[in-house]
């Protein structure tokens, strides 16, 4: 069949995704407006109060902003790593799930460092860190690594919607006057000739290479900020590898969830099979178990060593936070991994609810990193006032997190209605792969 | 009916997991724990004497559980016999420490051989027993004295007690333990040993003292079978201000960078940033052959 025409077939296939919305996703989208609305409105208040609206108390200087800023980076740092990883060793199935995982990744570190600005007492000298950096500081090197990283995402994430655009550009005479001006500005002029082709090629599987190192190093780099510090629960040799598993945890948790909304939300079963989804599951069960050894690993060192502290933050974390512990660290591991190690549980929901079960402990996993070890400092807690010992998130601080939770899926959907969720170019690189195949068959017979 | 399933299983979690941070691991119950009442006396540098009783709960299965008793109302008194005498009565803090202070001109009822036995009492309630502990302890006197004999910063401490007929009679024998006032607790310097009520020790000359280097030094007689706990202290112009002259090696809280810092970051970022210009160039390549394939197709 000519591809020009596979094209046009293609663009009238996902034009309803990209067309004037329907009443539920408007239902949908207003939700989302009106949660970012009451972020915005606690973000006010936050900055004219101060943070003595939020739990964040002398002690416990990092609440759940800190928390969701580790969460959306890992997110995006491990949507980057799988991403380059499905480009770079051209898996199979990549293309179902490489846009996903694509916007995941884009999304996730624009939303992400967000949530470390509302952490700053003083924005107002958040211009500081750029004036008098200090090199040798761990925070410092994460400004650098997430910036870097944040361009070299959008660069890659653009390379990738190259072709589509330029699709999109060719086939979209109904569309807006301003999305075909739009499509045609972004497309740069590719007409998918060969030259142009392999040179897109070439610089795209540089940028995907490329990103696992960064996503390998940035990850690093924040988990730094924790273990090169003295404190007790943090200051640990593995915490790096073990961030990078715990990341790439939930980034396969949030993946699955979001191809089994997508592919609900839009009726895409022809694309987003069930051979994704298990596929998916079984990455995420190799990771799980993964996960599940540096989670014992890092406690059982800490539990065997008996160092006072050591001791008196394993204490809070059994008593005061006993069922978040279990949650995160028993639930959180063995249900995912009991779902998806028998062949019979691994439906297409039961592996979605794997993956909420794994990302939901790994959420929780990160609360337990930072606020117990800030609950039990060195030296004692001179106020005696409950709310200076012990941190609780105030509404404030919830309402900036579903705030972050909601602009994420509101982007999502956005993002979609610019251009497919399946990279129709992928279709298009398949089939022409296959023609060439075949091609080359019929040659060798005759 | 399995989404269904799933929904409110995840729901459940949630929900609990809001509603339970703060719920505790295991019920505590009393009967789990044994009550352990410690008291003690110190003589104090003014020569007040002060009691003190510590009500604790100890788990009996996990020795490391130990829960003090708040506002219990713990009873001291000197006893002689059949004889009671209330000295004074406290109730426990947060630590389980009831403390009370008697003056120096305190009169007490000694037995024939000079001993003031006290005891610390609880009453106990529907959950706790009664406790009661009991010691018994020698009036001993500490004198202690800061010299410069011969230019040499002594520390001298002459230790004894008054008998009946109001005679100082020196201590036979009794470790000591000489400690300077530091920032945070006393920093002990000697552990010395008191033989005929004697003990002449010289002073370090290198210790700093406070802003105007004065020194408080402390002469204490710990947990002694006879007296108890009893300190002396006095001050001294024999601080030595110690001015730091060596600076941190640890080279991360430097002004500056180490120089392989600057350079592994840099080619780590000019070899990230080259390759994004790389890119961007090559996308402007594309660019431009699509333009050119525009004019072609307009020209045609």
């Amino acid at each position: 069949m000519d591809l020009e025409i596979r094209k046009r077939e293609l663009v009238k296939e996902f034009s309803p995704m990209l067309k004037k919305s329907t009443k539920t996703s408007k239902i949908w989208m207003v939700f989302l407006i009106a949660v970012i609305l009451v972020g915005i409105i606690a973000f006010i208040l936050q900055a004219v109060k101060g943070h003595e609206v939020t739990g964040m108390r002398d002690n416990v200087v990092w609440g759940i902003y800190i928390i969701n800023f580790i969460f959306f980076v890992c997110l995006s740092y491990s949507g980057a790593f799988i991403s380059g990883i499905l480009h770079f060793f051209k898996t199979p199935w990549k293309n179902s799930v490489m846009r996903i995982v694509e916007i995941i990744t884009v999304l996730s570190l624009i939303i992400g460092p967000i949530f470390i600005l509302l952490c700053i007492g003083r924005l107002d000298r958040l211009h500081y860190l750029f004036i008098y950096p200090r090199i040798q500081s761990p925070i410092t090197w994460d400004i650098i690594a997430i910036i870097t990283d944040l361009i070299g995402c959008f660069i890659y994430l653009y390379l990738t919607f190259i072709p589509d655009f330029a699709i999109l550009r060719d086939n979209s005479k109904k569309a807006p006057a301003w999305k075909q001006k739009l499509y045609k500005k972004l497309a740069i002029g590719y007409y998918d000739t060969p030259t142009q082709r392999e040179k897109l090629h070439k610089i795209t599987r540089t940028m995907s290479a490329m990103i696992i190192a960064l996503a390998i190093i940035a990850y690093s780099v924040l988990a730094w900020i924790f273990s090169l510090t003295l404190q007790p629960g943090w200051n640990s040799s593995i915490f790096a590898p073990y961030f990078i598993v715990a990341g790439l945890y939930s980034g396969v948790g949030v993946i699955i969830i979001a191809m089994y909304l997508i592919r609900k939300f839009y009726h895409l079963e022809h694309y987003i099979r069930k051979v994704h989804f298990i596929g998916a599951g079984v990455i995420l069960l190799v990771i799980s178990l993964l996960f599940g050894y540096f989670t014992f690993s890092e406690y059982f060192s800490r539990w065997f060593s008996h160092k006072t502290h050591d001791v008196n933050l394993l204490n809070t974390l059994f008593n005061r936070y006993f069922w978040m512990f279990i949650f995160a660290n028993y639930i959180g591991v063995l249900i995912p991994i009991v779902i998806l190690f028998f062949k019979k549980l691994r439906t297409i929901k039961s592996i979605t609810f794997a993956a909420l079960i794994a990302v939901l402990g790994l959420w929780f996993n990160r609360y337990l990193i930072v606020v117990p070890t800030l609950e039990t400092p060195y030296l004692p807690i001179q106020d005696s006032r409950s709310e200076f010992i012990h941190y609780s998130a105030t509404w404030i601080e919830w309402a900036l997190s579903f705030a972050g939770v909601a602009a994420f899926i509101l982007f999502f959907i956005l993002l979609m209605r610019l251009v497919p969720i399946i990279p129709m170019s992928g279709i298009i690189d398949n089939e022409r792969e296959q023609q060439k195949k075949t091609k080359q068959i019929t040659q060798n017979q005759k | 009916m399995k989404t269904t399933f799933y929904k409110y299983s995840v729901l459940v979690l949630i929900i609990g997991l809001l509603f339970n941070i703060r719920s505790s691991a295991q019920e505590t119950s009393i009967d789990n724990y044994r009550m352990l009442f410690y008291f003690k006396t110190v003589k104090q540098a003014d020569n007040s004497r002060m009691l003190e009783a510590q009500l604790i709960a100890r788990n009996k299965k996990d020795r490391k559980d130990k829960v003090p008793v708040l506002d219990a109302e713990i009873q001291f008194f000197n006893i002689l016999n059949d004889e009671e005498v209330l000295l004074g009565k406290s109730k426990t803090n947060k630590e389980g420490i009831a403390q009370i202070t008697l003056a120096e001109n305190q009169s007490y009822l000694t037995d024939e051989e000079g001993n003031i036995n006290l005891k610390a009492y609880f009453k106990g309630t529907d959950a706790i027993d009664e406790q009661e502990e009991t010691i018994s302890v020698k009036d001993l006197h500490l004198e202690l004295d800061l010299k410069e004999i011969d230019s040499v910063k002594t520390v001298l401490v002459n230790a004894f007690v008054i008998d009946s007929l109001g005679t100082k009679q020196n201590i036979e024998e009794s470790d000591i333990i000489i400690s300077v006032n530091g920032m945070l607790s006393k920093m002990p310097i000697e552990e010395g040993y008191i033989e005929d009520g004697k003990l002449e020790f010289e002073m370090p000359t290198d210790i700093p003292g406070d802003v105007d280097g004065n020194l408080t030094v402390y002469a204490i007689i710990e947990d002694h079978d006879e007296f108890g706990n009893v300190m002396a202290k006095k001050y001294a112009n024999w601080g030595v201000f110690n001015q730091q002259d060596e600076v941190e090696s640890n080279s991360l809280w430097t002004e500056a960078a180490p120089i392989w810092m600057y350079i592994v970051l840099t080619i780590l970022l000019v070899g990230v940033w080259a390759n994004y210009a790389y890119t961007i160039l090559n996308l402007f390549s594309i660019k431009k052959e699509g333009k050119a394939l525009e004019m072609n197709s307009k020209n045609q």
